[in-house]
């Protein structure tokens, strides 16, 4: 009787612990479950932190390689510029050297003044020249050998008034409505393009 | 009989005891979860900066690169043989007068 009894206590006490233990699991479990979904959660949003975090630095990076680039690329073409106006004033020196020089000049203002003329749609045409060069020609037949080269049968006068200009001519229909810039000045300004390719393709050509 | 009631009391207090840890262990669940949390982003927040730290170092060095291959270009530029600028400027002087 009494070995029966004390195994109906273990039983109770026995069953106890079991039903104890299957709580301590399942609560257990719900918490590692709770943990686990809040970890997953964490993680998630700390790699959404780093792969912002990447994008934006790299997008960053770039922009600043970009502008250092842009930098780099103003200042070599700064001083590109600054080795090309230092060509051109050598050119301009060179043009003063040779306009000063009649028997080199006489053909370029010969051709620029037959240009202005064959250019000009008008019978009537005026040539205006610079001071030295009006004190030059004046006595020569500077209009002639032009009409010459331009094989033409038109009136031409020279302009008493000088103009400023380095050499060359600019000559105007006899109204004055139609004006040709065959000044030294003119070509400078209107070949400037062909110009700054000729330079660089020598100075730069690699 | 006494003996009986007094298993029952013991089973009880075991179960108890065991809805008492339980319960908590729930009750410092947000707790633990707050700190694990906290304890991931601050890695994060460490790894962010450990990027931005590199990709700086990076950009410096990039920088340096340009500004090294500028100082190339640069120095070739001004090492252009005087002859060619010469002859540049016939060139250019041709230009014109033709």
């Amino acid at each position: 009787m009494s070995s029966s009894l004390e195994k109906l206590v273990e039983q109770i006490i026995s069953e106890s612990k079991i039903k104890a233990d299957e709580i301590r699991k399942r609560g257990q479990s719900e918490a590692n479950a709770a943990i686990e979904a809040a970890r997953t959660e964490a993680i998630r949003e700390a790699d959404s932190i780093i792969r912002d975090s990447k994008s934006d630095v790299e997008a960053a990076r770039n922009r600043i390689a970009s502008q250092e680039r842009q930098k780099a690329r103003i200042a070599y073409l700064a001083e590109k510029n600054k080795v090309v106006q230092h060509v051109l004033k050598h050119v301009q020196a060179r043009l003063l050297e040779l306009v000063e020089n009649e028997p080199s000049y006489r053909p370029f203002l010969l051709k620029a003044i037959a240009r202005g003329v064959e250019a000009i749609p008008s019978e009537d045409v005026k040539v205006a020249l610079c001071e030295r060069d009006l004190n030059r020609f004046k006595s020569g037949k500077l209009l002639d050998d032009a009409l010459a080269a331009a094989q033409t049968r038109k009136k031409v006068t020279v302009v008493d008034q000088p103009i400023e200009t380095a050499g060359g001519a600019v000559v105007t229909s006899e109204d004055g409505k139609t004006r040709v810039d065959c000044t030294l000045e003119g070509k400078l300004k209107l070949m400037e393009p062909q110009i700054l390719t000729q330079i660089s393709q020598i100075l730069f050509a690699s | 009989m006494k003996k009986i009631v007094e298993a029952e009391k013991e089973a009880q207090r075991i179960l108890e005891q065991t809805n008492h840890a339980i319960a908590k262990m729930k009750n410092d669940l947000p707790n633990r979860i707050t700190s694990m949390r906290e304890q991931i982003l601050k890695e994060a927040t460490e790894q962010r900066r450990q990027i931005v730290l590199e990709a700086e170092k990076a950009g410096a060095k990039e920088a340096k690169q340009i500004a090294s291959e500028l100082s190339i270009q640069l120095q070739a530029l001004s090492q252009i043989p005087e002859a060619r600028r010469k002859r540049a400027v016939e060139a250019v002087v041709q230009l014109l007068l033709s």
